[in-house]
């Protein structure tokens, strides 16, 4: 009975954190800018299926992954610090559900969020290419749950700066600078491993830039992932995969991992956080 | 200074319902400063007390007494750094017992995007009560805190008496075994305090207990039983009403003011 107690609070949290946050003057911005975008489709001058995929990459590698992360990163950010602040959560701390279910309920309800603005524009905008350029396949739209992994992988050190500062500001700058600096490991370390000699790589030097890419996120594999690693060729990809450093499999879970990680310390301070 | 405690004759109760509804025994709590570890602030010392099933009991103390610090403790909001405290019969620690317990806070701030009866339901949940029962009681609670005609309105429109109203409806939802006011008349009105004494006196009447921090002495003076005085972290007076406003050596009774002046003075606050 207290475990199917547990999980209705946590569904109930999920809903109320959605509802909360499609109430929010962001989410008109993110609704507006899905509509844009599926209009632009409609409008390109998109000539055949080819024209029409080669449109979808660039949308998968930028507009999803690097402008859409960063805007919903933003958007939410200040969604565990309101939460969080001693006024509201004293009164709903003193019931019986666990910490951690709250900031379990709380982040499935902000990854529900994001899930469905990814869906409406990937969606929108697959439907719009399709209808254009004739452009069916549906690989595109594997871009909505990539994204939602991405998104929850840098939303959890998010929730670990709101648990600790419980600051919108903290939580906003630091995770943007976590994402830049994440995507600058990952660029450096492509970047070294595909186009220096590997005698000029010094062994201690390696090993340090292999543990910080297998460590942190990897935001530019999302992206090589999502564009089959035509992006990766400035990287010198080809020779980073023939070398065996890079499996788009292991770094997704790796990413996963360590996003998995980051909400475990989350939880772990909450639980023993005072008000 | 000893802490003298006493408590009132009490008629024999069942052996379930004897278990305290609070029990304090030489709780202390010290704030260490996040970055400066030296710098200590000690809101509560030593303070040993016991709140007994079916009683209203009242907390006093001026501004940085530790009576909040107190009211936290019981309901698992902060850790005690020495002593151990029981909530209705099991340590703090012990969550489940908060389903059993209402708790007012003095600044609540609800999610402003939810109707009253949102907010009731998703604090039900929480509560771990079945939606049926819910349902059942949100109604009534809306009703008789004069709430019955907005509860379909977002709260962001009520003002803050309607959100103390709307405090105390949520926390007799589960129609607590203990529950917990702190400076719950801020911002009510007469009818709103008229209520508020109803509610303490519907838990009594059930066999449940009333912690009421205040700083209303008539508030204290109308619903308490037995009243408490925190000064500088140190519970210095535990007793019945009558006992506290008695006059340490005339043969006179004093005002409740009268009486706490006594205790700051003497403890130079």
């Amino acid at each position: 009975m207290t475990a199917i107690s547990s999980s209705r609070a946590v569904a109930w949290l999920v809903r109320d954190t959605f509802r909360q946050a499609l109430a929010s003057g962001p989410s008109w911005l993110m609704l507006a800018g899905s509509a844009a975008c599926a209009a632009l489709c409609l409008m390109a001058p998109v000539d055949g299926s080819a024209a029409a995929y080669a449109l979808e990459q660039q949308l998968a590698s930028w507009a999803v992954h690097v402008v859409g992360l960063l805007l919903a990163l933003v958007a939410t950010a200040g969604m565990l610090p309101a939460f969080l602040d001693p006024h509201r959560a004293s009164v709903l701390l003193a019931k019986p559900v666990s910490r951690r279910a709250l900031l379990a309920g709380k982040f499935l309800g902000v990854l529900a969020f994001v899930a469905f603005h990814a869906t409406l524009f990937v969606g929108g905008a697959w439907l719009a290419l399709a209808v254009r350029g004739g452009a069916w396949d549906p690989a595109f739209l594997l871009c909505v749950p990539l994204l939602v992994l991405h998104f929850a992988v840098f939303f959890s050190f998010s929730v670990m700066l709101a648990v600790a500062t419980r600051n919108t500001a903290a939580c906003v700058f630091g995770t943007v600078l976590f994402w830049l600096l994440c995507w600058a490991m990952n660029f450096g370390r492509h970047a070294a491993m595909g186009t220096l000699d590997p005698h000029v790589i010094s062994p201690a030097f390696g090993w340090v830039i292999d543990s910080a890419y297998w460590v942190l996120p990897k935001p530019l594999d999302f992206q090589l992932v999502l564009s089959d690693g035509s992006h990766g060729e400035v990287l010198g990809l080809g020779r980073v995969t023939e070398r065996g450093a890079w499996s788009p499999a292991l770094s997704l879970l790796a990413s996963a991992l360590c996003g998995a990680g980051l909400l475990a310390v989350a939880a772990y301070d909450f639980a023993g956080a005072e008000y | 200074m000893s802490v003298q405690l006493q408590t009132a004759p009490r008629p024999a109760a069942p052996a379930a319902a004897r278990a305290a509804a609070a029990e304090f025994a030489h709780v202390a709590k010290t704030y260490t400063h996040p970055l400066f570890r030296s710098r200590k602030i000690e809101a509560l010392r030593d303070a040993t007390l016991r709140i007994e099933p079916g009683e209203v009991f009242g907390l006093l103390g001026p501004n940085r007494a530790g009576k909040t610090t107190l009211v936290k403790v019981l309901l698992s909001l902060c850790r005690p750094t020495a002593g151990t405290a029981t909530r209705l019969g099991a340590p703090v620690s012990d969550r489940s017992t908060l389903a059993q317990v209402g708790y007012v806070h003095e600044n609540q701030a609800f999610p402003r995007y939810l109707t009253a009866v949102g907010l009731l339901e998703y604090y039900g949940a929480l509560t771990l009560l079945p939606p049926e029962v819910v349902r059942e009681r949100a109604p009534k609670l809306l009703k008789r805190f004069g709430l019955a005609d907005r509860g379909g309105e977002p709260i962001a429109r009520f003002s803050k008496g309607m959100l103390q109203r709307l405090g105390l409806a949520q926390a007799l939802l589960n129609e607590p075994r203990l529950l917990v006011l702190d400076e719950p008349t801020e911002g009510l009105d007469l009818e709103g305090r008229r209520l508020l004494r109803d509610a303490a006196a519907e838990v009594r009447s059930r066999g449940g207990s009333v912690l009421l921090v205040s700083h209303v002495l008539t508030e204290v003076e109308q619903l308490c039983d037995r009243v408490g005085v925190l000064v500088g972290g140190r519970l210095v007076h535990v007793g019945t009403l009558a006992d506290f406003v008695q006059h340490p050596t005339k043969d006179r009774v004093r005002s409740l003011e009268q009486a706490l002046q006594q205790f700051y003075v003497r403890e130079g606050k």
